[in-house]
């Protein structure tokens, strides 16, 4: 097993590096190369096997698929997020009494919160709310996530809007970004039914654009 | 006891404790056992395994139990007789509830599965049913919401429940699912079921089902009566719902706010503490109701303080509660953001409207719905009746025949 797990450290310092270089190209197809060599270890789930590297080969299995997730927010590819996040999850799930908790555990779980909230899947995420236990709702990346549903919810959308300042980890910025994009259609809608009349400056402050020109933009797209 | 040439003799016996508890065990056994050994039934020996399994819980030896139950389980497999069904459904409940008692639901995933594949094949229904609400049990006890749904909609469904009990439990844990899956219509009816199907024996149950109901109709909007709460013998368990109700009904955020940390270990020994977050919401939206039917115009930061909300920005954060609560059709007016208030519309009068007759149709969709159920639910004994009436019928039809007989020939003499 000893050479196997060397070569595959090789392969993730060398995906990090490229990852840092933003050289995105590289860093794919490294990946790709690194899930082929993770066929190979006999440990990973579903099989579970015990085997003496268990230990090493499921901490670098989930630190592949981690890799993977970031790398997806980075190129801004949701499927390939779902896909990396469902095949990431059992680690987290099942492996809690083998490994030690990873670091990046929450900050990942929060962004999939995140990300159902921006594709409306609200059911999907209250049921991924039940599995985490009930200390994670502390942790501020879940935290994050939980509040900005509530206020959208609620219908606070300016809540919404300014959350965005303070978003925990940078793989949010990207789905706060699509989020503002809802806000601003949700915001649109009830203004509609509820105002008779509302000045531009007014409009502007609530829907939170910087200035007239992104204003009239966005009335034209939207008739 | 048993003959000592039985196996299920030697895997049974280590399990019994040595005290007096096992001269008692032992005086059931043996009459039994005289029996098996006459006719030597695999029923005599799965009951057995009940007797012993059901003695051990009662004596909370779980571990003993636990053991007797996997011997068991293993023993049903090799058996592919109906008459044993009834005992293995039955071993099945023990088993899970041995494991769930012990801790180690999850080991038995497998096993469960497996088992219902296999009553499945046999069309073992009671087994079946008995199985997937096992299974269902153990996916929500560790709020695997999504596969427990998951194997639901696949399992084979049943239309004719003859079993009340399981059908009982399967309604409610659909509930569960529903309300946790925000279709908080369908939840409704199901547990509302759930609650009214269950015997009155059952009071834990009718608790917690009753607990789910309460819940899910705050969610929907609407305030259950005072009478759900004051029902016989519930009515400890249900105070902490009754005060969130109060606050929900009130609309006042600091009320419902000091409620559900006062009783936050209830609620989340019940695990409906994520549902109480989203009830937040609910309270908000029925204290703008209020406010807005009292006053003709209100500015937005009296309503930011009518309802509590202690955030920064509450103006604005109360404009866009009040401006997506219009555009929900929760209230009716408009907003005038220049001056800063809210304007309530004139309500015009609702019998003008389609509301009574969407108000009746509903109800009479309920009552038909009902009697429908309820013709289905008779259930006539198969051929006993026809066979007690023919007897009678036909004595008394000889009866009739022979003084009809009797009659004519009366008559006859008469007409000559």
């Amino acid at each position: 097993m000893d050479p196997k797990l060397v070569e595959v450290t090789q392969l993730i310092d060398r995906f990090k590096a490229a990852f840092k270089a933003s050289n995105f190209d590289v860093c794919s197809t490294l990946l790709s190369q690194l899930k082929v060599l993770l066929t190979k270890f006999p440990s990973l789930p579903p099989v579970f096997q015990q085997t003496p590297n268990a230990v090493e080969e499921l901490k670098l299995a989930r630190e592949i698929y981690e890799q993977a997730v970031i790398l997806s927010v980075k190129m801004e590819d949701q499927d390939a997020f779902e896909r990396d996040f469902c095949q990431l999850k059992p680690y987290y799930m099942d492996t809690c009494g083998i490994i030690p908790p990873s670091s990046e555990e929450y900050p990942i779980m929060g962004a999939n919160l995140l990300r159902l909230l921006v594709q409306n899947r609200i059911a999907e995420f209250h049921t991924e709310l039940e599995l985490l236990p009930a200390k994670a709702l502390d942790n501020a990346y879940i935290k994050h996530g939980v509040e900005l549903e509530q206020s959208f919810m609620e219908g606070a959308y300016n809540r919404v809007l300014s959350a965005r300042q303070t978003a925990p980890h940078e793989t949010y910025i990207y789905f706060m970004d699509l989020l503002v994009k809802t806000v601003r259609d949700e915001i649109a809608g009830c203004s509609e039914k509820g105002y008779d009349y509302l000045s531009i400056n007014d409009a502007k402050q609530m829907f939170k654009f910087s200035s007239d020109k992104e204003l009239q933009q966005y009335i034209a797209e939207v008739n | 006891a048993l003959p000592p040439s039985s196996e299920a003799f030697t895997r049974l016996s280590p399990l019994l404790p040595k005290e007096d508890g096992s001269e008692m065990d032992v005086d059931t056994a043996a009459p039994a056992a005289q029996v098996s050994i006459k006719h030597g039934l695999p029923e005599i020996e799965i009951y057995c395994y009940l007797l012993v399994l059901i003695f051990l819980i009662d004596h909370k030896k779980y571990d003993e139990a636990k053991a007797c139950a996997n011997s068991s389980i293993a023993r049903l497999k090799n058996l592919n007789r109906r008459t044993v069904d009834v005992l293995a459904s039955r071993l099945y409940s023990y088993y899970s509830y041995v494991h769930e008692l012990t801790n180690s639901l999850a080991e038995i995933r497998g096993t469960l599965l497996g088992l219902h594949r296999m009553a499945t094949l046999h069309h073992d229904e009671l087994g079946q049913e008995t199985l997937l609400n096992l299974l269902l049990r153990n996916y929500l006890h560790y709020n695997l919401y999504d596969q427990a749904e998951k194997l639901r909609s696949k399992a084979p469904r049943f239309e004719a429940h003859s079993n009340q009990q399981q059908f009982c439990r399967y309604l409610f844990y659909l509930g569960k699912i529903r309300t946790i899956q925000l279709e908080y219509t369908d939840a409704k009816e199901s547990l509302l079921q759930a609650a009214r199907k269950a015997p009155t024996a059952a009071r834990g149950f009718r608790i917690q089902c009753n607990k789910w109901a309460i819940l899910v109709r705050l969610l929907l909007g609407e305030i259950p009566e005072r009478t759900v709460f004051m029902q016989k013998g519930m009515k400890a368990a249900l105070t902490p719902y009754f005060e969130l109700t109060n606050a929900v009904r009130v609309g006042d955020l600091e009320v419902f706010r000091a409620v559900a940390e006062k009783f936050g270990s209830t609620f989340s020994a019940d695990r409906t503490s994520n549902l109480i977050v989203r009830l937040r919401h609910n309270v908000i939206r029925t204290g703008l109701r209020n406010i807005s039917i009292s006053y003709s115009r209100i500015s937005l930061a009296d309503i930011a303080k009518k309802l509590r909300l202690d955030t920064k920005t509450a103006v604005a954060d109360a404009e866009s509660i009040v401006a997506k609560a219009i555009r929900d059709g929760a209230i009716d007016a408009t907003i005038d953001h220049a001056n800063g208030w809210v304007v309530s519309k004139e309500t015009g009068d609702v019998y003008s409207t389609n509301e009574p007759q969407a108000a009746f149709n509903s109800r009479i969709a309920f009552c038909l719905n009902m009697h429908n159920e309820a013709v289905k639910a008779l259930r006539f004994p198969p051929n006993s009746h026809k066979e007690k009436e023919s007897a009678e019928k036909r004595r008394e039809r000889l009866q009739q025949e022979e003084e009809l007989a009797k009659h004519m020939a009366e008559e006859e003499d008469d007409d000559f």
